[in-house]
This record gives C-alpha cells, sequence and structure tokens, in this order.
C-alpha cells in the first residue's frame, strides 16, 4: 500500500523535473476553425490594466467595458461567434496565447518586432502616442527637455512596465532622469499626483481617459511616438488573421471604430491613418486589399463611458463590497479542495519518507526540497504553461487546486514527519505484537496520534495557504487580491478597497483558528500528558 | 510448541546473544531471569520478530523465523506469528486515544475480522477478569500503572494467543502495584497459559514457574526447575546474581546457598 502510494508521489515529482526537455508541439493552423465549431472566441487581457482597455465597470463592478470590450463584441458579431473575455497577467499573454489558453490578444498590445518574431499580428485597430504628463503646478516641467534639465535629484518618470512608454522614456532619459517602472497604468499618475514622480509617460487614451479622474495633472507637450495597437494571434494562423484583419477594416470603413472611440472619449485626429491603412490594404506584412460590402453605422449610439470624479469613502464600500464578496468565494473555494488534498498527499510522503521502502527516500526528500525551495508562483506558472505542452488540458481552476495542493504538500510532509516522530515506537511495537501489519498499524495506531499532535501547524498552514490562494491570478483564476488590484487600478479607491479586502481576509481566517482551537481542545482531552 | 535453537543476535560489533537454546511446551510457564544486559529483553523481543537475529531459528508451531526473515517481504509470516504469541511490555504501550475498551477490541476487530459484538462480549469478559470491569470507557492516562498493565495483559489476551511474552511487565510499577499484576498472571498460570515472563520478581520465579532460566552475558548459562536452581545453583553467576537480588529484594526466600565446591 505503501509503496503503491510512495510511486504516486514519484509520478508527481516526474511530472516537474523534466519540463524543460519537453519540445512544444509544432503550431497548426486551426484556431479559426476550433472557432467557429465552438461558437466562441476567446480573447485575453488583464483587466488590472484599467481604463479605457478593459476594466470593471463603473455602474456594475461585475460586468467588464471598456473600447476593446466593445472592439471584441463587434469582433464577435463579423465573424458569428461569442467572444470570451479570459483573464491574466497582461505581459503574459504570449505565453496563453501560444499554449492555446486563447485565440487572440486584444488588450492594448503594441506593434514591436519583437513580437512580431513570435507572433502574427493583425492591422493596427488603435494608433497610439506617448503623451508626457505631469502636475499643473510644478512649475519645473514644461516640455521632455526639462526632464533631462540637470537637477538633484533627477527628475523621476514613471511608466508601465514592459510599455513602449518605458522603452521610449528609458532611451529618452538615458543617465539624465530616472525612469521608474509600474505595474498599473494609472498607479503612475497617482503617484505623480501625489508628488512621487515629477511625470509620467502614458499612451493617449489613458490620458485622454483618466484626465477627469486625475484633474490636477496637465499634458506637456503634443504625443509622441507614434505607435499602433493590434491583435495578435498565434504565429501561423493566418486563416484567423485575416478574419480579423477582414472584421478590423470592415469596422474602420463602416464607422464602428470611430463610434466606439468616441464613447471612451479617445478619438482623435491620429486615427485617420486606421482609414488610410485600410484603404490602402496595406500595413507591414499585411497586403491583402479587402473588399467586405461596407455597412454604414452598424453601431447603435451609445451613452458616453467617462471615467467619473474619484468615489471615496462609503460609496465605494457601498458599490464593490459585493463583488468583493464573491471573489472572496474563490479564495474560500480554492482553498477548500486544495488543502485537503494537500494533506492527504503530505501524509503519504511522510509515511514514505519515514516507513517506505529505501529506495522510495531520497526521490520523496528531492520531491519535497524542490517544492520548497522554489517560489510557489513559479511552479503555478510553470504547470499552467507546462501542461499544455505536454498535451494536458485542464482548466486553469484545476491547475491552480493542482498548484497549492502539490506546493503544500511538501511542507504538510515535513509537519507530519515531525508529528509521526513524535509517537513513541513502543506503540508502532505494540500494534504490531497484536499481529496488525505496518500498514494498518500506522493508519489505526500511529497516524491517528500524530494528527492530533499536528492540528495547530496544520491550521497555521491552511490558513497560510488561504493566503496564498493570491499567487493564483498568475494562472488567471481571479481570486480575492486580484479582484482588489483590478478594482484598486480601475477606481484609485485603493485605501477602502484595501481596508474591504483585510477585512475579507481576516472574517475568513479568524473563524478557521477558532474552529481549529475547539477541535484541539477537544481532541487534546484524550491525548496523554 | 515453541522452539528456539542457537539463536544469535549481534548489534554492529556487540554480541547480545551467543547460541540460545529454549524450548517450550504447551501450558508450560518459563520465567527468564539474570543480571540487566544480559540479553533477557532481547531475547524475548527475537522470538515474536520484533528484533531480526544472525544465526539461528525460532518455530513457532509451523512458523519458522530464520536470520533471513525481511520484516517487509515476510510480513504474513510475522503477522501469523505474533497472532499466535502474544506481548506484554515493560512501559504497557497501551494506544493512548482510545479507551480502555477500545484497546481491547481493536485487534479482534482488525486483525482477526471478528465482529464487534463478539470482540465487545470477549473483551467485557477479560476485562472482569482483570479486575476492570468499571473502566471500559477510561482512557489509559485515568489509570494507575498496574490497571494499565493489566488492561495491556487482557489486550494481549483477548487475541487468545498460544503464548503470551512478557517483558519485565512489573518494573515500572511500585511494589503494591506490582503485586496486582503477578497475581493476575498467577492466576492465568494456575489456568494452563503458556508464558514466557523476563522478570525480575524472584517469588514469580520461585513461586509460579516451572522453568527458571538465569540469562548472563548472552547465555542461558543455567536452568531448571525453580527448586533445583534455586535450591542449589551450578553456575557461579547463578549464584551471585541470587545472592546479590536477595540482598536487594527483601527478606530472601531461601537461605543463601554456600559455595559449591569447585569442580
Amino acid at each position: 500500500m505503501i509503496s503503491a502510494k510512495g510511486r504516486l508521489a514519484v509520478w508527481l515529482l516526474a511530472l516537474f523535473l523534466p519540463g524543460v526537455l519537453v519540445s512544444p508541439f509544432p503550431a497548426r493552423a486551426e484556431a479559426l476553425a476550433e472557432i467557429r465549431t465552438g461558437g466562441r472566441i476567446l480573447w485575453g487581457g488583464d483587466q488590472e490594466g484599467g481604463g479605457p482597455y478593459v476594466f470593471p465597470s463603473d455602474k456594475n463592478p461585475a460586468l467588464l467595458t471598456g473600447f476593446e470590450v466593445d472592439l471584441a463584441k463587434r469582433i464577435g458579431t463579423y465573424l458569428t461567434v461569442r467572444p470570451e473575455f479570459t483573464q491574466g497577467p497582461w505581459e503574459k499573454m504570449p505565453d496563453m496565447l501560444r499554449t492555446g489558453k486563447i485565440h487572440m490578444i486584444l488588450n492594448g498590445y503594441e506593434l514591436t518586432p519583437e513580437r512580431a518574431e513570435v507572433m502574427n499580428a493583425t492591422i493596427p485597430y488603435y494608433v497610439y502616442a506617448l503623451q508626457l504628463m505631469a502636475r499643473k503646478d510644478d512649475a519645473r516641467v514644461h516640455s521632455w527637455a526639462d526632464l533631462r534639465a540637470a537637477r538633484t535629484p533627477k527628475a523621476k518618470v514613471g511608466v508601465l512596465t514592459g510599455s513602449a512608454a518605458e522603452t521610449y522614456t528609458r532611451k529618452f532619459c538615458g543617465d539624465l532622469c530616472d525612469v521608474v517602472a509600474y505595474d498599473g497604468n494609472t498607479d503612475t499618475m497617482r503617484e505623480v499626483e501625489t508628488g512621487k514622480l515629477d511625470a509620467t509617460v502614458e499612451d493617449t487614451p489613458i490620458a485622454s481617459f483618466y484626465a477627469t479622474r486625475f484633474p490636477s495633472l496637465r499634458p506637456i507637450e503634443e504625443p509622441v511616438q507614434r505607435g499602433y495597437y493590434v491583435i495578435y494571434v498565434k504565429k501561423g494562423e493566418t486563416a484567423l488573421l485575416e478574419a480579423l484583419n477582414e472584421a478590423i477594416v470592415l469596422m474602420v470603413r463602416n464607422g464602428d471604430l470611430e463610434a466606439i472611440y468616441r464613447k471612451y472619449g479617445i478619438w482623435d485626429a491620429q486615427q485617420a491613418e486606421l482609414a488610410d491603412i485600410a484603404a490602402r490594404g496595406r500595413f507591414y506584412g499585411y497586403s491583402k486589399a479587402v473588399t467586405a460590402k461596407i455597412e454604414k453605422n452598424q453601431m447603435p449610439i451609445e451613452e458616453a463611458v467617462k471615467a467619473d470624479t474619484r468615489k471615496r469613502g462609503w460609496q465605494v464600500v457601498k458599490e464593490y463590497s459585493g463583488i468583493l464578496l464573491e471573489s472572496a468565494g474563490m479564495t474560500v473555494v480554492l482553498s477548500f479542495l486544495s488543502f485537503p488534498l494537500a494533506i492527504a498527499l503530505g501524509l503519504l510522503i511522510a509515511i514514505g519518507r519515514l516507513y517506505g521502502r529505501p529506495w522510495l527516500k531520497l526521490p520523496l526528500s528531492v520531491y519535497v526540497e524542490f517544492l520548497r525551495g522554489t517560489p510557489l508562483m513559479l511552479q503555478l506558472y510553470f504547470t499552467f504553461s507546462f501542461l499544455p505542452e505536454v498535451g494536458v488540458r485542464i482548466p486553469a481552476f484545476w491547475t491552480a487546486i493542482l498548484g497549492l495542493a502539490i506546493n503544500y504538500s511538501a511542507y504538510e510532509s515535513e509537519i507530519y514527519r515531525a508529528g509521526l516522530q513524535a509517537i513513541p515506537k513502543g506503540q508502532m511495537e505494540a500494534a504490531l505484537s497484536l499481529g496488525m501489519s505496518r500498514a494498518l498499524a500506522l493508519r489505526r495506531i500511529v497516524v491517528p496520534q500524530a494528527m492530533r499532535i499536528v492540528i495547530p501547524p496544520v491550521v497555521n498552514d491552511f490558513i497560510a495557504l488561504f493566503k496564498d490562494t493570491s499567487v493564483c491570478s498568475v494562472v488567471t483564476i481571479v481570486e480575492l487580491t486580484k479582484r482588489f488590484s483590478v478594482l484598486s487600478m480601475s477606481t484609485q479607491a485603493t485605501v477602502e478597497l484595501m481596508g474591504m479586502t483585510a477585512i475579507l481576509y481576516l472574517m475568513m481566517s479568524y473563524p478557521m483558528s477558532l474552529i481549529a482551537q475547539r477541535v484541539e481542545t477537544r481532541l487534546g482531552l484524550q491525548q496523554q500528558v | 510448541m515453541i522452539a528456539i535453537t542457537g539463536l544469535v543476535k549481534r548489534y554492529g560489533q556487540s554480541e547480545i546473544l551467543k547460541g540460545i537454546s529454549f524450548e517450550v511446551q504447551k501450558g508450560e510457564v518459563h520465567a527468564v531471569i539474570g543480571p540487566s544486559g544480559g540479553g533477557k529483553s532481547t531475547f524475548l523481543r527475537c522470538v515474536n520478530g520484533l528484533e531480526p537475529f544472525q544465526s539461528g531459528e525460532v518455530r513457532i508451531g509451523s512458523n519458522v523465523l530464520t536470520p533471513s526473515t525481511n520484516g517487509r517481504s515476510d510480513a504474513r509470516l510475522l503477522e501469523a506469528v505474533r497472532r499466535q504469541v502474544g506481548f506484554v511490555f515493560q512501559q504497557f504501550n497501551l494506544f493512548p486515544h482510545l479507551t480502555v475498551l477500545e484497546n481491547l477490541i481493536e485487534a479482534p476487530v482488525q486483525v482477526l475480522k471478528l465482529k464487534r459484538s463478539e470482540a465487545v462480549e470477549r473483551a467485557t469478559t477479560l476485562l472482569a477478569r482483570v479486575g476492570l470491569a468499571q473502566k471500559h470507557d477510561a482512557y489509559p492516562r485515568d489509570l494507575s500503572g498496574g490497571q494499565q498493565q493489566r488492561v495491556a495483559i487482557a489486550r494481549a489476551l483477548v487475541m487468545e494467543p498460544a503464548a503470551i511474552l512478557f517483558d519485565e511487565p512489573t518494573s515500572a510499577l511500585d511494589p503494591v502495584m506490582a503485586g496486582e499484576v503477578l497475581s493476575l498472571m498467577e492466576d492465568l498460570a494456575r489456568d494452563g497459559q503458556t508464558m514466557i515472563v523476563v522478570t525480575h520478581s524472584m517469588s514469580f520465579a520461585r513461586n509460579v514457574a516451572g522453568q527458571v532460566h538465569v540469562f548472563a552475558d548472552g547465555h542461558d548459562v543455567e536452568n531448571g526447575p525453580p527448586s533445583k536452581l534455586f535450591e542449589d545453583p551450578q553456575h557461579p553467576t547463578t549464584r551471585s546474581f541470587l545472592s546479590q537480588s536477595a540482598k536487594e529484594g527483601g527478606p530472601p526466600p531461601v537461605p543463601a546457598p554456600a559455595p559449591a565446591p569447585a569442580k
């Protein structure tokens, strides 16, 4: 029995080690067929990026809004499929595309040679530029050149990590000003507002959309460094690429794009280039003229979406507690599904290491050391992107459960090992002397006693796991912490949301401590002093 | 029914048992006495397979343990041996997470696959016999040492073993509690229970055992019926051990024998 279960552990270990050796499947051009048969197109984006791209609606935070949400809807209409949003970390979108979790990236991804190398890009759906912004009352910054002016300390400019703005600004600054990279689009604007940064460089849609939210900021000079937002598809998916290009051309010609962009207040003169590209049918790799029939103004006239003035205090609590509570549900589900697995696995590993056959001990200690010695996030992400490569397709949700369970099994096994070792040898001997097999003696005599000893550290770990579920956002799960970041990024009501999130975590973990204490007291009564 | 021949047990370099041969017939009570470190407990643990040994064999009915007997691959053999030979420990080793009754019925239900009701019936009878009928639902920690050891004996008996091995069952007890346990063991002996008892109680060895063995330095230096062994010890080790324990252990049962003339 022991060895059979031990074998499972070895198998799980084997799952992690040889990952680097397996080559990815060759890309097959089948996305469009898959989309058409499935009746849905999965598009990837990160709602944490905030407005005006993809963000929780101000009116109902459970709904997504943004110009890219509207674009996806239109594309769905033209492809006669249902668009389905897939949440993921922005910088991980190419991985998600490669591993087939999404069909396209539609999330403010700029056209860059590096990206075009590994993915296929459509013609642009938006022409952006970089807007420098500073405080209205800051007399030192009136131009780009002012950033490089000699001063101590050097001027600090905030940008979005990995964006074209970062590349451009770093090159512009050189040694003369400091570039600070942030993970959220509006983080930098807030930091400029509070004076921590001197300026920020934003893509024009963000600067326009959030102008009302940050009234103390002003644009400096005209936007610079024009660039293109494009949709990326997996390399080689030419059929899908052409279908998307046709949809974009159609939307340019029939005025859909203009209607959408006006709705979010991001239509500007630069977008004329879109019509130009569509008319000439030529844009970098794309050269097929589209003869789609022009339908005028397909878009219904919609209410303009604008960033409201910032919500504060009780209004935030009232409007967002519902959705935070809902996300807390995901946190609970993740913990309650993964922890029992971790406990079971950990127990088997501990038993295998203590009582198993000699050949089992080395692989099991390697398993434990490997999982304890590497970050959970890395393991989760590895599982997430590695499993599809070897043809195992499990939903992100189960990837998260599995990842958490495997990681925590290493910690649980160490706790159990200590607990099992604390049981006097005489207990096993007494059980064996009664004719029990070792397995039976473990199951009936040794393990139940060890269980009682390990309750406090195990509960401790459960609470830790409970909070570690936040790492699952790397595998596209939106739980409490992720929801907090998303909302905080789109509303800037960080302090209120933070408080609510903390209270929710506490409300969930504290009862668990209480229950654990009660169980401990009850079982403690039966323990020999 | 138990036959041990040429048993040798080594821990690394040191030899604990240096060729012990030993035979027990049904209904016999054998006491093993001797100075500490003489290998008495180790011997007993070899008999029910808790300790592997390096040479010789242990035959229990039709089952034979040999130096090549392996805890894993021969698990079935060991379990069969242990079902026939009960073991009572110096430290009782009751299961602290189970009540007295649960301690008793655990093995009958799990190992012998008795019905629970049947096991409870057996256990209840035995608890009455060891004088602890009232302690069904007590946990081991609520019992005195003597009571715990009586439960432990009942736990061995409930399996209805052919023989029971006692490993210094009264050493961890004060004299009063030791008395309770010894009189219970005397009872069992009278009822014809086959036993091997490693003990420091000279009175038990003298009055209850049919055969007494003196173990010293890994050898069974002298054995025989208590009358002969206590009245007329032959081996110098026996003599010095008996006079030693007479000094320590209250009034000597017999006057210390005069040193035998050198042969």
